[in-house]
Order: C-alpha cells, then structure tokens, then sequence
C-alpha cells in the first residue's frame, strides 16, 4: 500500500494534519489524529447524489443509502445498526445532490468494527439485497417524504423553488427524496444496477479521525477492504454547468393551506470551491445572517412587516449554487411589500457593499461555524470526505475558514453586484387559502436525506 | 435473487481494551453576589459555551399574562444600558457569539456560545443583558407582535400540534402546565414592557441563578474575568419558592386533532411519570430504550422495519420540572407518524407491542445491547463544550448532585432485565396513555375507534 506523506499543520489550520493514502483497488483514504476523547469517527462517502440520477428514478439514490443498511454478506437485516449502537457508537447516512455519506463515530477501542461493517456493504451488499427489504424501504421513504414534506406547512418549498432555479433536464432539476411515482416505479434491479455502477472503493473516499494509530488503522482499512474489486463503469454525471445569470425572473405562486404569506428565492451564485462562493456566503451573511443582517434589521425590527427574514448558502460544487431567501410576512402584510423592501437593500448593498463592521461580523460568524464543524472527530471527518471528493484535495477543509477570513469587502460587493440581481433568482410566493381547497399542506426544505 | 461477492471476508473484529473516559466534574463556586458558577476545562474545546439559569419559572408568570418568561428571555438581547437593540445584536455577532434564549417550567435559560477568544467581550454582552436590560416599549411591543406571528405557524405543524393538545388533556385547567409554554393568543397581546420589567424585577437576581461555563479554558483568568463581568450584577438575596405539585389524569382516551386532507397522522401518546429524583430513573431510561429509542427498538422494529408505516417512532421521558423533595414528573411519550390509511394497523400494533412488552417482558439481550449503547456513547454524546454545559445545567436545574450524570452510567449498568421490564411496563400502561392524533378525522376515527383504546374524541385543529 503506497503511504502517503505526513502532513505537517499548515497555516491557518488550526493545527490540524490530515494524512492521505490510496489502496491498490483506488479508495482513497485520508487519516486525522486527536487524542483529546477517546472517540474516532468514520466516514465514507461515494461519490454519487441525486444529480448521477435518470428521468423516471428520482430518489433512487436515497432510497438505495436505506438499502445499504439491510444487510449485507456479513451483516444480517438490521445488523449494521445493531452492532453500531452495540458498541456504543452512532451512526447514519445521508444522501444529497452530489454526494451519498454514510458515518459511524465509535468508542476507540470498537474502531476496527465500523471498518469491518462498511467493507461488508461496500463489497457485499448484493448478497443480501431482496425483494422484501426493497418493498419495506420504499414505504418507509415514502413515509420519510410525507413526514418531512408532503405533511409540513411550506414543506415542499425547496422542491419547487429547486425545479424553478435549475431547468428542466439539468440534473439538480429534481431534490434527493424524489417523487412518489418515481418511489414507486424503481425496482429491485435498478437498485443491483445502482450499487454495481457506483458502489465501488475507487468511487469512494474513506475517512478515520480522531483517537487512532494510524499504521494500525491502515492495515485494518487494507484488510478488510483491500480485496473488493474496483471498476470504471460509472457513467459522468451530466453537466451542471449554466450561465452565470438566469437572465430573468422566474416565478411561481403557490396557493396553499399554510399559516402566513412567504416570499422565497432561489439566486443563481458561483459554484463552491471558488473564493466568489466564500465571497457569496459573506455577503447573504451580511444581508441575512442572524439578527444583525441588514434584511432583519429592515423587515423584522425597523418595518415590522416579517416574522423572520434571512438568507441562507446551498453550495454546490457541480452546478451553481443557490443564494436563499426566505422571509415569512407578518400579520396581514403583502408580499409585493415585503419584495420591494428586499430589492431595495439588495440594490443599496451593491451600490454600497459592506461597511468594515459588517465584513467582521460576517466572518466572526462564518469562524464560529467553521470552529463547530470541525470541533467534533465526526464533523471533521465530513469535511475531509467533502474536499477529497468534491476537490481532490482533503487539505483544503483544514484551511478553508482562512479563505473566508481571506476575502474582501470589495470581493463581497462584486458578487452582490453581479449575482444578486432581480433577474438571476427564482422566486415561490406563498398565498395561504381556507383548508377545504387544498389538500397540500406543509418546514423547510434541506438538501439531505437522513437513513434515520 | 442474490449474488455472491468476491471480496475476501474477515470475522467480526473484537472490540480493543476501552479507554477510560469519564463525564467531566465540574468545580463549583460562587460570585460575591451570590451566583452560582460551575466551571469545566475541556481541552481543545475552542467554541466555549455559558449557560445561565434564572429561577423564573412559568407558574410564576401573572394570571392571563401567560409567556411573559418568554417575551423576557428574548428581551435579553433587545438592548442594555450600553447598547441599542441593534447594536446589541451586532456587538454579539461581532464576537462570533450565538445566544439564545428560552423559557421552560424549571425557569429561564440563556445559552451563549462564542469562541474562546472572544469570550470576554462576549461575557460582558451577557452580563449588561441580565444586569441591565432596556426593555424598551417599542422593543417589547415588536417581540409581543412576533411572538403573536409565530404562533398560527406552530398551530400548522402537526407536532407542535400535538404537544400542544397533550398538555391540555393531561394537567388540569388551573395548571400551568396544561397551557402552552409560550402563551397564547390572548395572553400574549396582554404584556407590555412594563409587565416584563416587573415579572423581571421579581423573578431575576444574581443569588438564585447559575452560570456553568465550559471549554477550553487554557489561559483564561475566568475568576477575574467573571468578576468584571457577571459579578457586576447586583440584586436582593434569594427567597425560596413553594412549587406545587404536578398531578396529571391520564385515564386512556384518544384526541383527535382534525386535519382534513392530512396523508399522515401525528402520534403523540403519553402521560406523566417519574423524574431523575426517583430511583426507578435508570431503569426507566433502560427500558424506554428498549421500546423506543432507536430504530432497532421495538417499535420500529415492527412499525418501521417490519411494516413500513413510518419514517420513525420513538418512546422517550423528558423531565418537566423537579424538586429536591422529589415531588417533580416527567412526560414520557412515544411518538412519530404515520401514513393516513394506516393509522388503525399502526396504532393495533403499537399496542401490541406495549402488551407483548407486558407479558413476556424484554430479553437479557436487548437489556445488554441498550446499556453498552448508553453508556457507550457518553464519550462521543459529550465531546462538545455545549453538550457538556447543558448537561450540568440540566442537572442544577433539576436540583440533582453535580456527579449525578456520572453516577447514572453506573446504575444503568448495574441495571438488570426484571428491573427495566418493570419500569418500562409501568411507565406505558395499556390503560393508562392519552392519545393524540393530528390527522384526518373523516378517515381515522373509525378505525380508531374500532380499536378499543379509550374514549374518542375528536376537535379542531383551529
């Protein structure tokens, strides 16, 4: 097994090192040690989301993370889970646009078991793959969709507002749940055919953090998956490049049995990976992060007409990402009002761009985040997966919070500027209407789906 | 229909030697105004979290001016004597701090987490909150206008929904308890900024409240630092406060919360049970696990993983409010959703699985595999500053000994099959749970009713 090299901390990490290796067989794997709690969390992630998926079988590739904890040639039904929690570990997966993870954080001493049971599925899984998991599972995520969308006040938001920002055909057109029919028509044969495509070590990157040897943990990584076989058959994912602009504003009114108006958009901003993104999350941070951004301090302090205002970041490596607006009205106030207001301070922040406070707040509160997400072994781990995977480079997460800190206020102008723009957003009004007119009801979108 | 592998395969590895670990033991002291401190170094904790408690406990709050404590706790960071409401908010962020702000039974919290850092400067933010608060009325009024905002949206979420039904059906009217925690409509439009400074005056000083601080706190002067900060606070000496008892009726009935259209139903099946006081706790927390506190439990054993009904459905106890003569409760609950045209099945199996649960008991093997979760994962649950703080807070709230966290791993693991059958059996009585149902009447009720699991009612959502 060729070693990778021993990374001294670089600057601005924090004092973190991460270390790389690859097996024979192409899985990559990235090692992090920290012996402050006696914990180590693993996580793998494959490289496949809802974006690798076709039209008739969206889902597919959630539905399929729940598969992987059915059992495997090792691993009986509900095994995976019963000997992680056993152990005294937690575990789950999730799937997104770009990406499938699945996580164990273990006791140190019980390490070597999460690795035996992720190699099991990675090599195995088809030896345990039936019919009557197959027909639990979609139920059960049929159920997962009811709860977390279909049965919420403006639950299927991020679905809408997603199928109007990306066009018909694009491959983030669709969300990870998928749709019902698309639930109901996949078969157990798409779900061999996904795991043969995509479910390979040189599809995946594994990462170990937290209270470990790392020779030790290398040679368990090398027994136990070493000898699953890789293969080149996996399909590129189809291009989710798009203009920087949409070019003008798309629009969409929902009449729904919800508690209040909503104004929602979707704005089209730099792929993530690049310092316009870093520079992109500073600016809807000043604009709506937490209760010091301009847009609470007009809608919600100043003009009273919200109930919550705020901007959020989905970044996206593969496509575009999307800028987040989501301002529910107060009282009896009109939407027209509430984007009027919107257009003016987004206007006035291009004209202006942040004030040398703002630019402190802003990345005073991407800092603390960035100190949470990588403050835990599990947290960490993510992150290294997500840089090896989406950029090549695991290094990049230890160091990420310095390009933030990196950008500047005329970086941050520019972006505004030339992103947020009434003719660059898609844009959801909710009008609530009396219970018998509808039978949709609905929290808010996210871009993950939970096994658990 | 399956296919061999080609991989080499291992057995099961064995577990290494465990490490020790445990939960951390906080030091305990005091400011010369009385409030209490608990400390904690947790090293490599950058992000250091403060909780503060208050003894402002919602059935304190006036007649009819129900989520006074709320409006109170969000009016911390309205503004001080130094700062406006907005440049308090933006002093906060400056810090890369968070602070929230809840009112439960138990009183008040606030919690701040900010970079270690920046901890003095975000110290003293908190300490000119709870020293000087600005109340103004214009703040206040927007808080009362926001808060009457929120509350249609929390009525349109099932299980806020739900949570709310319950409390009404179990506490008697005159109850704090039966009323939601943030008030309602009528009572909400009632308060004022002078309203708030009053209940604030009466129920807010330095010498019943407790600050616990955690993270790594390696070069920091805390006791000078919580001197100049939260030692500037000032009020009158602590007072006791009676705290009466809570008695709840939880005769077996069902609640139908009418949501036409609705393709799921929210579950919400509970009653009131013992608290950390009662030494039945660990055997409680045992078998709750067991029935319901994961998805290898029980329930969704059947419900989830044998019948696909649900995403998910957990049994679980959450203590309302403790007192040091052991006279407090908790909710023990089970919950989750189910799809519309299987709510009956759902339901005929859950108590199935509740009277199984009674006459066969669990197995040592269950028993095994939920304490070595337990237990086994304090390490990973408690590797956060926050985790940490919110745990001894908890337990300074709940009037339990700063090692009771500590103590409680070793009475699970010293907890046997027999016990937590016992605990789990009488904590969910087949008689004795009311149900609330969040779904569509027109297609439940009647098989509902069919089941024979109480009397049933059903109301509107409105």
């Amino acid at each position: 097994m060729p070693m990778g090299h021993t990374a001294t901390a670089e600057a601005g990490s924090g004092g973190l090192t991460a270390t790389e290796h690859r097996l024979a067989n192409g899985l990559r794997v990235v090692l992090s040690e920290d012996h402050l709690t006696p914990v180590a969390a693993v996580c793998l992630w494959y490289d496949v989301g809802s974006r690798h998926e076709v039209k008739g079988r969206t889902g597919l590739a959630h539905l399929f993370e729940h598969l992987m904890f059915q059992g495997s040639g090792q691993v009986k039904g509900n095994g995976h889970f019963e000997l992680v929690q056993g152990a005294g570990g937690s575990l789950n997966g999730t799937t997104s646009f770009e990406r499938t993870n699945y996580f164990e954080t273990m006791p140190t001493h019980q390490l070597e078991l999460a690795l035996w049971l992720e190699a099991d599925r990675m090599g195995s899984l088809l030896a345990a793959l039936d019919d009557e998991s197959m027909e639990n599972q979609r139920d059960v995520v049929k159920n997962e969709r009811r709860q977390r969308y279909d049965n919420v006040p403006y639950g299927t938001a991020f679905e809408k507002l997603t199928g109007l920002a990306y066009p018909e055909g694009h491959p983030y057109h669709h969300t990870p749940i998928g749709s019902m029919a698309d639930l109901d028509a996949a078969t157990l044969e798409d779900a061999r055919a996904f795991f043969r495509t995509y479910y390979a070590p040189n599809n995946a990157v594994l990462s170990v953090v937290g209270d470990i040897d790392p020779e030790q943990t290398l040679a368990w990584v090398e027994k136990y998956f070493g000898s699953i076989a890789g293969h080149d058959g996996k399909p590129a994912p189809r291009d989710g490049a798009l203009p920087e602009i949409i070019g003008e504003q798309l629009r969409e009114v929902v009449e729904e049995e919800v508690p209040a108006r909503a104004l929602m958009a979707a704005y089209r901003l730099p792929e993530d990976g690049t310092r316009a993104c870093d520079a992109a999350d500073l600016a809807l941070t000043v604009l709506g992060g937490g209760e010091s951004s301009r847009l609470y301090n007009r809608l919600v302090r100043r003009d009273r007409t919200a109930v919550a205002a705020g901007f959020g970041l989905l970044r996206l490596a593969g496509a575009p990402s999307l800028g987040w607006l989501d301002v529910k009205t107060s009282g009896d106030v009109e939407v027209p009002v509430i984007e009027a207001a919107v257009d003016e301070e987004l206007a006035r922040f291009a004209e202006e761009g942040p004030t040398a406070e703002e630019m402190e707040r802003a990345q005073a509160q991407l800092e603390r985040e960035w100190l949470d997400r990588l403050g835990t072994v599990a947290g960490r781990a993510d992150e290294l997966c997500r840089y090896a995977v989406l950029f090549g480079d695991p290094q990049l997460a230890l160091t990420a919070v310095q390009r933030v800190l990196e950008v500047t206020a005329a970086e941050v102008q520019e972006v505004a500027k030339a992103r947020l723009r009434p003719d660059n957003r898609a844009v959801l009004v909710y009008e609530p209407v009396a219970a018998e007119e509808t039978d949709a009801d609905a929290a808010e979108g996210t871009d993950e789906e939970a096994a658990k | 229909m399956t296919e061999l592998a080609t991989m080499d395969f291992h057995p099961q590895p064995q577990p290494g030697e465990a490490r020790p670990w445990a939960f951390p033991a906080p030091e305990r002291g005091a400011l010369d105004n009385g409030l209490t401190v608990l400390r904690c170094h947790r090293p490599g904790q950058q992000v250091v979290a403060v909780e503060i408690l208050l003894a402002a406990p919602l059935e304190a709050e006036p007649q009819g001016l129900d989520g006074i404590a709320t409006i109170m706790a969000r009016a911390f960071s309205e503004g001080t004597d130094k700062h406006s409401a907005e440049e308090f908010a933006a002093e906060l962020e400056r810090c890369g701090a968070t602070l929230d702000a809840h009112a439960d039974h138990p009183g008040v919290r606030l919690s701040l987490e900010v970079p270690v850092s920046r901890l003095p400067k975000a110290l003293g933010l908190l300490a000119d909150a709870l020293r000087a608060p600005a109340f103004e009325d214009s703040e206040v009024e927007r808080l009362v206008r926001n808060r009457l905002d929120e509350i249609p949206h929390e009525t349109a979420n099932p299980a806020r929904r739900a949570a709310k039904e319950l409390s009404k059906e179990l506490f008697p009217a005159t109850s704090r308890m039966s009323r939601p925690r943030q008030g309602t409509e009528e009572t909400v439009a009632a308060i004022d900024s002078a309203a708030v400074r009053a209940f604030y005056e009466k129920h807010v000083r330095p010498a019943t409240g407790t600050a616990v601080v955690v993270g790594d706190l390696t070069g920091v002067d805390l006791d000078a630092l919580l001197g100049d900060t939260l030692g500037t606070w000032t009020g009158s000496a602590a007072e006791a406060r009676p705290v009466p008892p809570v008695t709840a009726d939880d005769t077996g009935r069902v609640v139908i919360v009418d949501r036409p259209g609705a393709v799921q139903t929210q579950l919400l099946i509970g009653r009131v049970g013992a608290d950390r006081h009662d030494r039945v706790w660990p055997a409680q927390v045992l078998g709750t696990y067991c029935l319901g506190g994961t998805l290898t439990s029980r329930l969704d054993r059947v419900l989830r993983e044998e019948k696909g009904y649900t995403y998910g459905v957990r049994a679980f106890g959450q203590v309302l409010r403790s007192a040091p003569d052991g006279t407090g409760a908790a909710m023990l609950a089970i919950s989750g959703s189910v799809d519309t045209p299987n709510t009956g099945p759902a339901l005929d199996d859950l108590w199935k699985v509740l009277r199984t649960l009674a006459a066969e008991g669990l197995t040592d093997a269950e028993r095994d595999v939920a304490v070595q979760n337990l237990v086994g994962v304090a390490p990973l649950k408690f590797e956060t500053a926050a985790a940490v703080a919110s745990t001894l807070a908890d337990q300074v709230e709940q009037h339990l000994p700063d090692d009771y966290q500590s103590t409680l791993y070793q009475q699970l693991a010293a907890t046997g099959t027999v016990e937590a059958t016992a605990a789990a059996v009488s904590a969910f009585p087949m008689d004795r749970l009311v149900t609330v149902l969040v779904g569509d009447a027109a297609q439940i009720e009647a098989p509902v009713r069919a089941l024979g699991i109480g009397e049933v009612s059903v109301v509107s959502a409105e």
